[in-house]
């Protein structure tokens, strides 16, 4: 019966082949339109790491004096003061924690072929690649002992280790950093983290390093911060000691947390933290505090996702029910138009099941090949986006998700439109059609 | 007008086909109405003049790893090769790049810390003597500083003494507008006020106080530094070329960086708006396109449907141009009632828009062009089909009857 309708609907959507072309384009810009701004929704709005997502939080403290306000929401700053990472440093509760910054060198390759280059870097504690699952193809992290003493021995990515020596597993061999020879001690394998949950301050695609220093380097070295520095008061920083006292807010503090009983114990230290630090005369406000936040929460609180790509959705959106809206009349006047020989039809003993049932199986034809059209649509769109705007080459992208939205998108709404016409068609009464043939 | 009633009955009897027509009407004039708006906010605001001529200049980054160079000095040896290349008008090793979307900005006071005085933000830029005509701003008032003026450190230990500000800048720290000469303050080192310039943009497009500028000449001679430089109109690509030979050749333990093109950074900061402004603009083009079609589309079957009540009416004496006045007539009395819900549509997205999104509110104007452009389209969309209903032949109400 199936195969019948598909037949008859073919045959019906050949009969008008002007209005059938209209209502195909209009479904399929539709769809192409909408999927073209869902796609960069999807992709800025993914959580990279769903299964740690009430695990992996990142810490905020209120630190400036009263009468300081931030520009946050909720009145925090992003980032914390060294001093302040180097005591919650010291904290057991949470399973993991690391400090980190991002930085950067000069690399001098050994092979002189090779002209030096820039290559940013993070400075982390070791616990940073169990926290981000990061897989290592050689080698290991540091150990616990060298984020308390700082060593110079570097992890190093895939990428820059093909760059460097063309591949392979060069553990033991030195790199050089701003004239300082740090020893590898881990080669990654290819790993993309994005958006980068660790670190959103200066955009969150494309930009994991492939470079990974030991934290406790920062005094060794004096590693400057190649992202943000805030700060809310004038101080002096002659030297980079200076800096390191400084109430500047230039470190990103993130800490792994058990379940929620650990959770709510290290809320609690963070209150006790406060306390202590008011009694040294630092935190001066009646609202001083601190907050944790999980991944989603981050991702949201960090608006990733821009207002823009919002607003771009909703309009896609109700431009599709215009869009459906147009096909729903054009249906209806097609159906209606066909009444008569619906009406021999049904004399000829159809039920109205069956009518309905062949006018939602054309109209569900349509739906189908305007979501594939639309898909054509859309992968334009994204083509466009990706060649026009190199800020969007990570986003501008369809995942299977999306693959799988465009023609049930479009089907559903097809059917959605389709129902009235089809039950309007369905409800037709024979005899009046029989008297005037 | 005695055909209204006749159209209006005629609608009702078929509610359903008109009453979509009416919810499209609707729905586009809401969204073209607020898209149109939008787009006109951005297209200003890509639009603004940056007081600075961006296709002349071009940036890079100069990352110096060699322990055992002389930064300060290499830095005066690089300026005078830079500014040596035929075409480059002129050059600074500089703290910060204009229009770059990344950079510094502090706030200056009347009175010196810890004293608690009038401040207000500008972002600042470093350099020698050269700054002002490498950004190519002309000197509004006062002087420009000069090779005395500037101070050579290694970081924060010393301090210029006199600073060239935007009038906005001025306007913010001195409203009465007297501030030529006074001194003012960055935590307790003291900046004499020697001139003001034409007004610039700093860093951000999109900083509340990004027409507040500040030029201290000073240079630190640090590991990390951005250069800018001018050429001569034409010129730039050629000049691009040759720098980072030139300055690797000078000195070999650093890496010149991210040689680009001022105008260019600007198109990547303003990468969204132009997203957003494209985006809107392909959105309303297809959905006023949609619109139409569907108007078209509704207006050839009524045509068809009404071959026959048509035929009659030419018989009975009505003109061909009668007929296609029942067309339009019919089509404003549907677009009637979506414009009139559409404009309720309209001012409630606004405000939805308003309220959630921080986008100012809609100019009633954008609703009226709207209207008028929609209402437009659809007495041409209807036409078409009008003037093939004017083709169906009298003889028709005598044939089948």
């Amino acid at each position: 019966m199936f195969v019948h309708y598909i037949d008859l609907g073919w045959r019906s959507l050949k009969r008008t082949p002007v209005v059938s072309l209209l209502m195909l384009l209009a479904i399929a810009i539709g769809i192409g339109i909408t999927m073209t701004s869902l796609s960069v929704y999807h992709m800025m709005s993914v959580n990279p790491m769903p299964h740690k997502n009430d695990q992996l939080f990142a810490v905020q403290l209120r630190t400036m004096d009263q009468g300081v306000d931030w520009w946050t929401p909720d009145d925090l700053p992003f980032q914390l003061t060294y001093q302040d990472a180097m005591n919650l440093r010291k904290s057991p509760v949470p399973f993991r924690q690391a400090a980190m910054l991002k930085t950067g060198f000069g690399v001098k390759p050994a092979n002189p072929d090779i002209s030096p280059f820039i290559e940013t870097a993070r400075a982390a504690d070791s616990d940073f690649f169990a926290m981000y699952e990061v897989p290592f193809a050689y080698g290991a992290p540091w150990d616990k002992a060298v984020d308390l003493q700082g060593e110079a021995v570097a992890v190093i990515g895939a990428e820059l280790n093909q760059k460097l020596f063309g591949g392979g597993n060069n553990i033991g061999k030195d790199i050089v950093l701003d004239s300082v020879s740090y020893r590898i001690i881990g080669i990654l394998k290819a790993w993309k983290l994005e958006p980068q949950i660790y670190d959103l301050n200066n955009g969150a695609w494309g930009q994991n390093e492939q470079l990974f220093i030991p934290f406790s380097l920062l005094p060794i070295q004096e590693l400057k911060s190649w992202g943000n520095n805030n700060g809310w008061k004038y101080e002096e920083q002659k030297t980079y000691q200076d800096k390191l006292n400084s109430e500047v807010l230039w470190l990103q503090y993130k800490v792994e947390l058990a379940d929620k009983q650990a959770q709510q114990d290290y809320r609690d230290y963070l209150a006790g933290y406060i306390k202590e630090q008011q009694q040294l005369g630092r935190f001066q406000r009646d609202d001083a505090e601190g907050d944790i936040k999980n991944i989603a929460q981050w991702l949201d609180y960090r608006q990733i996702v821009s207002d823009d790509n919002k607003i771009l959705v909703g309009l896609s959106f109700m431009f599709l029910a215009v869009c459906l809206a147009n096909i729903l009349s054009l249906l209806l006047a097609k159906f209606l138009k066909r009444a008569p020989e619906i009406g021999v039809r049904r004399a000829l003993g159809a039920s109205k099941t069956q009518v309905f049932a062949q006018h939602l199986v054309e109209v569900g034809m349509l739906g189908l090949a305007g979501g594939a059209l639309g898909l054509v649509i859309a992968q334009l769109g994204l083509y466009l986006l990706r060649s026009g705007f190199s800020r969007y080459e990570a986003v501008a992208q369809m995942d299977l998700a999306m693959w799988l939205a465009a023609p049930t998108i479009s089907l559903l709404a097809c059917l959605l439109a389709g129902c009235y016409p089809a039950w309007k068609v369905c409800r037709t009464t024979p005899a009046l059609y029989l008297k005037t043939q | 007008m005695s055909e209204l009633k006749p159209i209006f009955n005629a609608l009702w009897r078929s509610k359903t086909g008109a009453l979509l027509l009416v919810v499209q009407i609707a729905v586009t004039l809401a969204i073209v109405s607020n898209a149109a708006f939008i787009i006109h906010d951005r297209v200003t605001f890509l639009n603004q003049d940056t007081g600075l001529k961006d296709e002349n200049l071009f940036r890079f980054n100069l990352y110096t790893f060699g322990k055992n160079v002389d930064i300060g000095q290499q830095q005066e040896v690089d300026e005078t090769l830079l500014r040596a290349i035929p075409g480059v008008a002129d050059a600074v090793v500089i703290n910060q790049v204009p229009l770059s979307g990344s950079g510094d900005s502090t706030s200056f006071h009347l009175k010196p810390t810890p004293e608690q005085s009038r401040g207000a933000r500008a972002s600042f830029f470093m350099a020698d003597e050269h700054l002002l005509n490498t950004l190519d701003v002309k000197l509004e008032d006062g002087r420009n500083f000069t090779a005395a003026d500037v101070v050579y450190s290694e970081g924060f230990e010393k301090s210029a003494s006199v600073v060239l500000v935007t009038r906005s800048h001025l306007l913010d720290l001195f409203p009465e507008g007297d501030g030529l000469g006074k001194t003012i303050y960055l935590g307790d080192n003291p900046f004499q006020v020697i001139g003001i310039i034409a007004p610039m943009k700093g860093p951000w497009l999109d900083d509340e106080q990004a027409d507040n500028v500040a030029l201290i000449p000073q240079v630190m001679a640090a590991p990390f530094k951005r250069v800018l430089v001018r050429t001569e109109p034409g010129r730039r690509d050629e000049v691009m070329q040759q720098v980072e030979k030139l300055l690797l050749a000078s000195e070999s333990e650093r890496v010149v960086s991210r040689i680009t093109g001022v105008d260019k950074l600007v198109l990547e900061q303003t990468s969204q708006d132009r997203l957003m402004k494209n985006m809107l603009l392909v959105l309303i083009t297809v959905l006023l396109l949609v619109t139409a079609l569907g108007i078209c589309g509704l207006a050839l079957f009524n045509v068809g449907r009404r071959t026959r009540q048509i035929g009659t009416r030419r018989a009975l004496g009505a003109k061909k141009s009668d007929i296609v006045r029942y067309f339009l007539l019919e089509n404003t009395l549907v677009s009637l009632f979506g414009i009139v819900l559409g404009v309720g549509l309209a001012l409630a997205m606004s405000d939805v828009l308003m309220r959630h999104y921080s986008l100012p509110s809609l100019d009633n104007w954008f609703i009226l062009y709207s209207l008028a452009g929609i209402y437009l389209m659809g007495l041409v969309a209807v036409y078409w089909p009008a003037q093939r209903a004017t083709q169906i032949s009298p003889s028709i109400a005598t044939r089948s009857v």
